[in-house]
C-alpha cells in the first residue's frame, strides 16, 4: 500500500505540474458554462440531460489529452526503465496511473457541481436522472482512461498515443450504426459495444446493471491489456 | 577461498525483431567481484544488465540473481538490484530530495529509515547542495550522481552500472570511481563501458562483449598469459607472417591492429610465445629469411591490446 500511494502521488504530482491539466480543466468549463447556460436559456427546464450529453462528447476529447503522456512519455524518456527495475509490479504502476488520471476526470466532474446546484437553487430538479447521469459519467470516465492508458502503452510517442484513443473512442462511440447492418447474432454484439448505447440510459435517469457492467468490464479489460502490454515492454 | 556466484546467465539469447542482440551469452559473476562489461557500442552490454536487473525477458536462456530466475521472479531481483540505467533517466519535475523519498518508498525502504537512507546518499554523492533543485535544472554529472544515489538507497547486493561516469568531470570521475571501489567486497558491482581505460581501473575481472557475444570472461587473466613481441620488420607482408608463424615456439602471428596492410613499407606484427626464449629464435628466422629487422620490443599485453586482440581475432574469423 504504501508503494501504491508513492507510486500515485508521483502521477498526481507529474499530472498537476503539467499545463495539460489546467488547460483541460479551463477548456471544459469554457464549452460546458456556455452550452449550460445555453440549454437553460431555451430550454426554460431544470434539467442536465444535454448536459450529460455535451461532457460525454468532451470526455471522449479530453480523456485522451489527459491519459496520452502516462506511458508513452516514460517510456520515451526511459523513466519506465527506473520503474520497472524498482520492487514494484506492472499491476500498481498502471493502477497508480489509472488513480492519478481518474483524480482530474472528477475533479471535473466535481466542477460541473456547480450546474445542478445552480438548478436547486433557482428551480426544483429532478435529482433522479441526475445522481444517475453522474454515475454514468463515472463509469464512462473510468473506461475511457482505461483504454486511453492502454494506447499510451503501447507507443511511446504521446500525440500518437492520443490519436490513437480518439479514434478507438470514436469508433466505439458510433459503432451502434455499424452495428444495425449486420445479420443476427452479430448486430446485437456490435451494437452492444457501443459507448452510447450504454450511457444513454444513466444521462435519462434509468440505471441497469447491463451498463454498469459493460463499463466495468471495459474498463478491467482495458487495464489487463495495459499491465500486459508494461510486462511485455 | 572463491565466493558463491550470485550471478549465473546461461546461454542468454536476445533478439529485437530479426536482429540477435545476444548470441549464447554464459558467465557467471561471484559475490564481491566489480565486474567490467566492455565493449563497442551495440555489443550488447546494456541489453545484458537490462535482463540482469528483469526489465527485459531473454528470447532464450536463462539467468539466476542471488538465487533467483530474472524473469520468473523479477520483484524479488529488483530488490536484489540497484541499477543505474544509461543516460541517467529522472523525472525531471521533481526536486531531487522528492525523488530519492519517492524511489527510496518504492524501493521499500521502512518509512523510518528513508531520511536516513537519502541523508547517506547525498553525502557520499555529494548532493546537499541541489538537494531542493528540480532535476530538470541539473547539470549532466549532477543527474548522473542522483541517478547512482537511487540506486545505493536500500543498500542492494548487486549494484548494475550502465556507462556510470558518463558526462562526468575528472574530479566526478574520480570520486564515482571511489566510491565503487570501496564498495568492493561489500557489494558485487557490474559495469558497462565503452571507456578502456576506467574499466581498467575500476573492475577485478573484465568481460568483453563483441556483436552479441562474450569474446573472454577474463580479459585481464589472457593478457598475462602469453609473452608478446612487438615487431616492426620491412618486407612483403604476406611472407613476414608465414615466417613468423612457420617459427618454433610462436604461437600465434598478426599484423598489429593499427598497421596499415595495403602500404608498402615496413609493417607493424605481434606475435604471442610460448615462452621468453623463443625471442632470439623470432630474431634469428627474420635475419635467416631477409627481411629487415627495425625494431623489436616485448610487449605487456594491457586491456587494450587484450580487447583489440579478441575483437580482430573474432572479425577475422567471421569473415572466415
Amino acid at each position: 500500500m504504501k508503494t501504491f500511494i508513492a507510486l500515485l502521488k508521483k502521477e498526481e504530482m507529474t499530472l498537476f505540474t503539467s499545463p495539460i491539466a489546467y488547460v483541460v480543466m479551463a477548456v471544459f468549463l469554457i464549452v460546458m458554462g456556455y452550452t449550460f447556460t445555453l440549454t437553460l436559456f431555451i430550454s426554460h427546464s431544470p434539467t442536465l440531460v444535454h448536459i450529460f450529453f455535451q461532457i460525454y462528447v468532451l470526455f471522449l476529447l479530453i480523456v485522451p489529452i489527459i491519459t496520452m503522456r502516462t506511458i508513452a512519455e516514460e517510456r520515451r524518456l526511459r523513466t519506465l526503465e527506473l520503474l520497472l527495475t524498482a520492487p514494484v509490479t506492472e499491476a500498481k504502476v498502471v493502477f497508480a496511473k489509472f488513480v492519478a488520471s481518474m483524480g482530474l476526470v472528477v475533479t471535473l466532474l466535481l466542477i460541473s457541481g456547480a450546474y445542478p446546484l445552480t438548478l436547486a437553487f433557482f428551480g426544483a430538479p429532478d435529482w433522479g436522472p441526475i445522481y444517475s447521469g453522474y454515475v454514468g459519467l463515472l463509469l464512462l470516465g473510468c473506461t475511457l482512461v482505461a483504454i486511453g492508458l492502454l494506447t499510451s502503452s503501447l507507443v511511446s510517442n504521446q500525440v500518437i498515443a492520443a490519436l490513437l484513443s480518439m479514434s478507438l473512442f470514436l469508433l466505439l462511440w458510433i459503432i451502434d450504426h455499424f452495428g444495425w447492418l449486420l445479420p443476427d447474432p452479430f448486430d446485437a454484439f456490435v451494437v452492444n459495444l457501443s459507448l452510447l448505447v450504454h450511457f444513454t440510459p444513466f444521462a435519462t435517469g434509468s440505471v441497469f446493471l447491463s451498463d454498469a457492467g459493460y463499463f466495468i468490464s471495459m474498463t478491467l479489460l482495458g487495464l489487463f491489456f495495459c499491465v500486459r502490454a508494461l510486462a511485455r515492454r | 577461498m572463491k565466493q558463491p556466484d550470485i550471478v549465473i546467465a546461461d546461454h542468454l539469447v536476445k533478439r529485437y525483431g530479426s536482429r540477435l542482440a545476444l548470441r549464447g551469452v554464459s558467465f557467471s559473476i561471484a559475490e564481491g567481484e566489480i565486474i567490467g562489461l566492455l565493449g563497442p557500442n551495440g555489443s550488447g552490454k546494456s541489453t545484458i544488465l537490462r535482463i540482469l536487473t528483469g526489465y527485459l525477458p531473454p528470447s532464450g536462456g536463462a539467468i539466476r540473481v542471488g538465487g533467483h530466475d530474472a524473469w520468473e521472479h523479477p520483484l524479488e531481483i529488483r530488490r536484489y538490484v540497484g541499477y543505474v540505467p544509461e543516460d541517467a533517466p529522472l523525472y525531471d519535475v521533481m526536486r531531487v530530495g522528492e525523488f530519492l523519498r519517492f524511489m527510496a518508498e518504492i524501493k521499500g525502504v521502512p518509512a523510518d529509515g528513508i531520511s536516513a537512507a537519502v541523508a547517506s546518499v547525498c553525502s557520499k554523492l555529494d548532493l546537499w547542495g541541489v538537494v531542493k533543485v528540480t532535476i530538470g535544472k541539473l547539470s549532466r554529472g549532477y543527474r548522473q550522481r542522483v541517478a547512482l544515489a537511487q540506486a545505493l538507497l536500500n543498500n542492494p547486493p548487486l549494484l548494475v552500472l550502465d556507462e556510470p561516469t558518463n558526462a562526468l568531470d575528472a574530479y566526478q570521475v574520480i570520486g564515482v570511481r571511489e566510491l565503487i571501489r570501496g564498495l568492493a567486497g561489500k557489494q558485487t558491482v557490474i559495469v558497462a563501458s565503452h571507456v578502456l581505460t576506467e574499466i581498467e581501473r575500476l573492475a577485478t575481472r573484465v568481460m568483453i562483449l563483441r556483436d552479441g557475444e562474450l569474446l573472454t570472461a577474463d580479459a585481464m587473466a589472457e593478457r598475462s598469459e602469453v609473452p608478446r613481441l612487438r615487431l616492426r620488420i620491412a618486407g612483403p607482408l604476406d611472407a613476414v607472417l608465414a615466417m613468423l608463424r612457420e617459427t618454433d615456439g610462436v604461437i600465434r602471428a598478426n599484423a598489429a591492429a593499427e598497421t596499415d596492410q595495403n602500404a608498402t613499407g615496413p609493417h607493424d606484427f605481434v606475435a604471442e610465445l610460448r615462452h621468453p626464449g623463443v625471442t632470439e629464435d623470432v630474431v634469428r628466422a627474420v635475419v635467416s629469411h631477409g627481411f629487415g629487422l627495425l625494431g623489436l620490443a616485448e610487449e605487456k599485453a594491457d586491456l587494450e591490446r587484450v580487447f583489440l586482440d579478441l575483437t580482430q581475432r573474432a572479425t577475422q574469423a567471421a569473415a572466415a
